[in-house]
């Protein structure tokens, strides 16, 4: 099993350990190993698709407010959409929340335009005061668990939207995303 | 039927249900006709209502708090109407949306939106919602009093003038106080039914 698949696999782990009431998502190919991983669990997290980010920052984001807690899997590409719902919304209130985003703007993306929004995506999420955690091809599996399941920890100790960002491409290794 | 005297039945009918509210104006209206933890007021988060009204919804499925009451306006619908398509596709039984619609974004200047010439409870009735129409005090009381006898999701399409009552005091409170008055006492019921 390749890299890149054993770290998917890591991070469905990490999501089940965290207990997540339900998990929205937004899909790129790069997580729907992760989607789909999901859905294949033991029936404790509800997973469904939303239109938009925004969308899932309201559905998810109000978990909290009935005693529940989910999470988001989408892109980072799609926090332009979600920008002033998480400000407005999850950040205002205090709403703890965990959004696992592949990236499209780091190394080995072979897409020239999306780099336009994904590369000051870390940069606009830090200046709207949302935690923003990175993994990339310098860690396995273990450690892709390790700060997936410690991010979402840090949402609800914290009260607020966490984020952690993740880099699937290792073109040395010619693992695609 | 002005916005205040449609909010004014909604507030008595859901007087022991979680009603969200959206932005602006409504909030501000609904506070200042009954200002009670079981409001939520969403005082700035622009076309969210009937997302985080789905999610509140999905929380309380199989408990005893029935219903969600989300009041939603048309404009601040129309900035995500995918909140429709995902209302249907998850067809959360307590899910009931109480749509204002006024055709215009009376919060910002009474500007129209689109729904002065589109029917949104015909696009709720296609995302699957089960769909209803008032026009009347007695109307709004009638439809909301039959959708609360029964599993949602629901969508009351609910047709008021433009504008917004005069004098209505700004909400200044902190959200965070807001919002966790709310869950306190939605918490506090869903709790106490698992006990």
């Amino acid at each position: 099993m390749s890299l890149p698949v054993r770290r998917r696999a890591a991070v469905v782990s990490a999501l089940r350990e965290l207990d997540c009431d339900f998990v929205a998502y937004v899909p790129s190919n790069s997580i729907a190993d992760i989607i789909t991983g999901l859905e294949d669990a033991d029936g404790r997290t509800t997973v469904f698709p939303v239109s938009r980010e925004e969308e899932a920052v309201g559905v998810v984001g109000a978990l909290p407010l009935a005693g529940r807690f989910g999470a988001i899997v989408m892109q980072d590409n799609g926090f332009g959409n979600a920008l002033t719902a998480l400000t407005t919304f999850a950040l205002a209130y205090h709403l703890p929340l965990l959004i696992v985003a592949n990236t499209r703007g780091g190394l080995g993306e072979y897409n020239s335009m999306i780099h336009s929004v994904s590369e000051p995506v870390p940069a606009l999420l830090r200046a709207s005061g949302i935690p923003v955690f990175g993994l990339d091809r310098r860690t396995g599996p273990e450690d892709w668990h390790g700060v997936v399941a410690e991010a979402g920890r840090h949402a609800r100790m914290t009260h607020r939207p966490v984020v952690v960002l993740m880099e699937f491409f290792d073109t040395a290794k010619g693992d695609a995303a | 039927m002005r916005r205040i005297d449609a909010l004014g039945v909604i507030s008595e009918l859901g007087a022991d249900l979680p009603v969200v509210a959206t932005c602006a104006a409504t909030s501000r209206e609904l506070a200042a006709v009954a200002d009670r933890p079981n409001h939520l007021y969403l005082l700035d988060s622009m076309g969210l209502t009937t997302s985080v009204g789905t999610g509140l919804a999905l929380a309380c499925a199989g408990s005893p708090v029935s219903h969600v009451i989300t009041v939603d306006g048309d404009g601040s619908l129309l900035m995500n109407l995918g909140a429709l398509a995902t209302a249907g596709f998850l067809a959360p039984a307590p899910l009931l949306v109480v749509l204002l619609d006024n055709g215009v974004y009376a919060s910002t200047g009474n500007i129209p939106t689109q729904a002065a010439r589109i029917d949104l409870g015909a696009v709720a009735a296609a995302c699957g919602l089960n769909v209803a129409a008032a026009g009347t005090p007695e109307e709004l009381r009638a439809g909301l009093s039959a959708m609360l006898g029964a599993p949602g999701p629901h969508l009351l399409h609910v047709r008021i003038e433009p504008g917004n009552e005069p004098g209505t005091p700004l909400l200044l409170d902190d959200p965070v106080v807001l919002g966790d008055r709310f869950r306190t006492w939605l918490t506090a019921r869903l709790e106490g039914a698992a006990r």
